[in-house]
């Protein structure tokens, strides 16, 4: 418990919302789905909080990134399903350059070009 | 509601969202081995607070502030049904000062600032005279002279009007109808186009000739006499026996002279036609050069027809307004000023109740900053309930206004204001009072969050706020809050206890007459009928025997013109033997012998003349104690000679016994009678018969067993006996009513009724907000009462403690408020002409004021005092 508590990295709010339009680059997905790509595809080491998770799709939703709609599951569920629109996608294509310029940046500063 | 339904859909459909994370993530757990239940368990402790995930959600979507405000407003209504009696009033304080101001205010306009329809109605103006006594009239004019008039250099435009009452001859008894004679080019004039049809045009009164027959209905008559037919252009109306062709009916605030019918006047060069003139100046001239260039007008006029005018006079021309204004302009201020008063009042009780209410919520709102409200989110709250309460106090003060404008017309004096005033409700004074009604709620409804600058959460949650008494700056605000309504509202009780004593003065002034169970009834004669001294004076003899033939009547006499309280002509007079040093005048009466018997004046000395010397014309006079004693004073009233050298005849209007009246013969003395309203004293009066001079009207006296009016309509008839066309005046009123028309009294008792209401209002919102900060501070003390009581206190002391944290404030307004009256009394005494308030009723004033402030402090105090102290202890 401790543990992993320790590893939880508090994510930055344009951080989580690249992490799920990128999960959401392989298909749709609902809410519960979407954390539990996250935390898999990040050796679990990414643990999304509800309180954190949910904000943000909603805010996704509401700047047209992603779309959503109700789908019946297997048990006659209602499950609300997130899928990448256009515009989502290019904004994905955007935040990935984007991370990988501060990346670079980072690392240049931590291990400096001799 | 529109807005809730998208916002709805996505609260149900978040909740869907959210229930079916929470299970997917107990399956999980559950397919992993833990046990259902703590698999459910510990999916939800996960999850984390799913109502803060809710509400930061929510917060995304950007309606969150809806939603907040929505809460606030559902918890507002609880915390107001909650307390009715500080929800009402509080409510009641701000919609009485609201609307008692707006409708004061919006009859204050109505009346004095804006009431005429006319154009420029600020140019027209009537063409007055003072003559040198300062009476004042009103001078009639030729057709000749009005055209002289029309081409003075400071006039743009002149109409004519003359007015008598014709009769219907179309109904089973002849009905009165005030008909206006109008100069053609008078609706131009005015600038007021009709309702329906045309108004008068020059083609109805062509020079020289005969006008035609034309009528335009007044508004009123129009809808009484005919239903508001709409296709009433065209049809005819009987007058006289006289058929007029309606071509148009006027606009409903056209009401100038009150015409019921408006008939084209002729003009003619006949010396012995006068009308009544309209004048509208060009714009720009200054009265001083009207009056002066009218002077030397008149001046010219008055060689040419000397009997018009009196003998030495002065012009000073009177805008449409000015008579009004003078009347009851002082007055209506006067009010306004009370009702300014019960506003403030109003507010500060608000601001009282939300103070208290926030010192006690001190501590609800330091739980909610150590929940986690933020600052702004607090305010808002507090502010969404005093809005709340605000907005409710101001539709209740709207409302309430509408009835109080409907309310305080009906009671304004009849003749006190012009009838074209439309009074309704001033928009921008109820803007203004709903504002400053919403604003005192704002400020004091936020005061106790703005207060705790500094909450220091944690201290005041522990120590219990309930238990100390409020710091001491809220102690404060609320004495000086008290001590200004104290002092407003015995300003106000003040004000009541003067305008009362005033009227209740002018109640029991005495008369002189006795007015019970006696009526007037007039009879305007027609046109160009009894034209011969003679004749006429057969008329009204008969007129007055086939009344009197009635059985129900006591007794019953000609008035031509003495009407009490107000009547007689003002003519000066001289005494033979004694030469007058300057100008002496009289109220001249021209009565019948019985007069005297039907008013109940005594005769002093002397005799009475009969109705033999009545019908002979012979020239005898009575004269009233007050001229007596005053060109009397060694006695030698019988025998001596007096005339009036004024009384002139005007045939064919006013007739007279001979060409010119002589030297009349005084044979006796009468008790003085009121005749120049119910305030002034008595003016000097003489009485000759009524057959001395006639005009084309009287009035019969008739005083009856039971009540007057309900003989009238056997008068009427009596009347038709002698002539078949005669109609009685529409106003036959009993002497009562003639007093109580009178414009004084009517004053007086609208100024009492209105200021004795709003004092008492005052005063039962001022006891209100006393008892709720008493209610409050003592809740607040009710453990350290506990603690004295267990220490030995009785609960007298308690009382006493009460009493004496009170005191201060009520004392304070008390002082206050008497210096404030004493200041004022200068202003105010000079419209109530010179009276001053009784010192014994200023002081029952007081009385009353303390008095009543001592129950609201007691009802609180007695309860404090009255609790048992371990329970008091105990409270929470």
């Amino acid at each position: 418990m401790k543990e992993r508590y320790r590893n939880r990295i508090e994510l930055l709010q344009g951080t989580l919302d690249l992490l799920i339009l990128q999960t959401l680059l392989w298909g749709p997905q609902h809410g519960f789905g979407i954390s539990r790509a996250i935390r898999a595809n990040s050796g679990d080491l990414l643990q999304v909080d509800a309180g954190s998770l949910y904000p943000a799709l909603h805010r996704l939703e509401k700047q047209k990134w992603i779309g959503a709609d109700w789908k019946v599951s297997e048990n006659k569920q209602e499950v609300k399903v997130y899928r990448l629109t256009a515009a989502g996608r290019k904004q994905l294509m955007k935040e990935r350059s984007r991370w990988e310029q501060i990346s670079d940046a980072i690392g240049g500063v931590l291990n400096p070009a001799k | 509601m529109k807005l809730r339904w998208p916002w709805r859909k996505r609260e149900i459909e978040l909740e869907k969202e959210i229930q079916h994370h929470l299970q997917m993530a107990a399956t999980e757990r559950n397919e992993r081995g833990t046990s259902f239940r703590e698999a459910q368990a510990s999916a939800r402790r996960e999850f984390g607070n799913v109502d803060l995930v809710k509400e930061i959600t929510r917060d995304v979507w950007g309606w969150r502030w809806l939603t907040d405000i929505a809460e606030d407003a559902r918890y507002g209504m609880r915390m107001m049904l909650k307390n009715p009696a500080f929800s009402i009033v509080a409510i009641l304080s701000l919609a009485l000062g609201i609307g008692a101001t707006t409708s004061m205010f919006s009859i204050v306009y109505g009346v004095l600032v804006n009431p005429y329809p006319y154009a420029h109605s600020d140019r027209m103006v009537h063409l007055t005279g003072y003559d040198a006594n300062g009476n004042r009239g009103f001078p009639n004019l030729t057709g000749p002279q009005l055209q002289q008039l029309r081409q003075a250099t400071c006039v743009e435009s002149v109409a004519a009007m003359e007015s008598w009452n014709l009769t219907t001859t179309e109904g089973d008894l002849p009905e009165d109808v005030q008909a206006v004679y109008l100069t053609s080019n008078s609706f131009v004039h005015f600038g007021v186009p009709t309702l329906l049809g045309r108004g008068l045009l020059p083609s109805d009164a062509p020079e020289g000739q005969d006008p035609e027959n034309v009528a335009v209905l007044g508004y009123d008559f129009w809808q009484r006499h005919y239903n508001g037919d709409p296709n009433i252009v065209g049809k005819s109306i009987q007058l006289v026996h006289k058929s007029y062709s309606i071509v148009g009916v006027a606009r409903p605030r056209f009401t100038w002279g009150d015409g019921e019918v408006y008939l084209p006047l002729k003009i003619t060069a006949d010396p012995a036609r006068t009308a009544f003139p309209m004048i509208r100046l060009k714009p720009g001239v200054t009265r001083t050069a009207v009056n002066a260039e009218f002077q030397s007008l008149l001046e010219q006029f008055a060689k040419q027809t000397p009997s018009h005018f009196p003998e030495h006079f002065r012009v000073a021309v009177e805008g449409l307004n000015d008579h009004f204004v003078s009347d009851i302009g002082a007055t209506l201020y006067l009010l306004l000023a009370a009702v300014a008063l019960l506003l403030l009042i109003g507010c500060g009780n608000v601001s009282i109740l939300l103070l208290a209410r926030g010192t006690a919520r001190q501590h609800e709102i330091a739980v909610r900053s150590a929940i986690g409200a933020a600052r702004s989110r607090i305010l808002r709250q507090l502010l969404t309930e005093a809005l709340m309460l605000s907005l409710t106090g101001a539709i209740v003060g709207v409302a309430l206004a509408d009835g109080m404008v409907k309310m305080i017309v009906n009671w304004l004096p009849e003749f006190s204001f012009p009838h074209e005033a439309a009074i309704h409700i001033n928009l921008q004074v109820l803007f203004f009072s709903v504002g400053l009604a919403l604003l005192t709620g704002i400020v004091f409804g936020l005061a106790p969050a703005l207060q705790s600058a500094h909450p220091d959460v944690a201290r005041v949650m522990q120590s219990n706020t309930r238990k100390m008494t409020a710091g001491v700056h809220g102690r404060r605000t609320h004495n000086i809050l008290i001590a200004c309504q104290i002092a407003l509202t015995l300003l106000l009780l003040a004000g009541a206890g003067l305008a009362t004593q005033e009227f209740v003065s002018m109640m029991r002034v005495k008369l002189g007459y006795d007015p019970r169970n006696v009526m007037s009834v007039g009879v305007p004669v027609h046109d160009n009928t009894y034209l011969t001294w003679e004749a006429r004076k057969n008329y009204f003899h008969q007129l007055l025997k086939k009344v009197s033939e009635l059985p129900e009547i006591v007794s019953a006499g000609v008035s031509t013109n003495a009407t009490p309280p107000e009547n007689g002509s003002e003519l000066n007079f001289e005494v033979s033997g004694k030469p007058a040093a300057e100008q002496q005048s009289a109220r001249v009466n021209y009565v019948s012998p019985e007069y005297f018997s039907v008013l109940r004046i005594p005769l002093i000395q002397g005799r009475v003349w009969d109705e033999d010397e009545t019908i002979h014309g012979l020239k005898l006079a009575l004269i009233n104690q007050t001229l007596a004693r005053k060109y009397f004073p060694e006695g030698g009233v019988v025998g001596s000679e007096i005339r009036m050298p004024e009384m002139k005849g005007d045939p064919p209007f006013r007739l007279v016994a001979d060409g010119s009246v002589g030297w009349f013969q005084v044979i006796g003395v009468v008790g003085d009678a009121r005749n120049d309203g119910l305030r002034n004293p008595t003016k000097p009066a003489v009485y000759v018969p009524y057959s001395i001079r006639m005009p084309v009207w009287t009035q019969i006296l008739v005083r009856t067993e039971g009540s007057p009016l309900a003989v009238l309509r056997a008068v009427r008839q009596q009347i038709r006996t002698v002539d078949p066309d005669q109609q009685a005046g529409r106003d036959a009123r009993d002497l009562n009513g003639w007093i109580e028309h009178e414009p004084e009294w009517e004053q007086g008792k609208l100024i009492a009724t209105l200021f004795g209401g709003f004092a008492i209002l005052a005063l039962a919102l001022a006891a209100t907000g006393l008892y709720s900060v008493i209610s409050y501070t003592v809740a607040q003390r009710t453990s350290e009462f506990g603690i004295r009581m267990a220490l030995g206190a009785r609960p007298k002391d308690v009382l006493l403690i009460v009493f004496r944290s009170a005191a201060v404030s009520v004392a304070g307004g008390v002082l206050t408020g008497i210096l404030l009256a004493m200041i004022l009394h200068r202003v105010v005494a000079r419209w109530f002409q010179g009276s001053s308030l009784d010192v014994l009723i200023f002081a029952a004033v007081i009385l009353l004021l303390v008095a009543t402030s001592g129950l609201s402090c007691f009802v609180p105090a007695r309860r404090a005092s009255s609790v048992d102290p371990t329970v008091a202890l105990r409270y929470e």
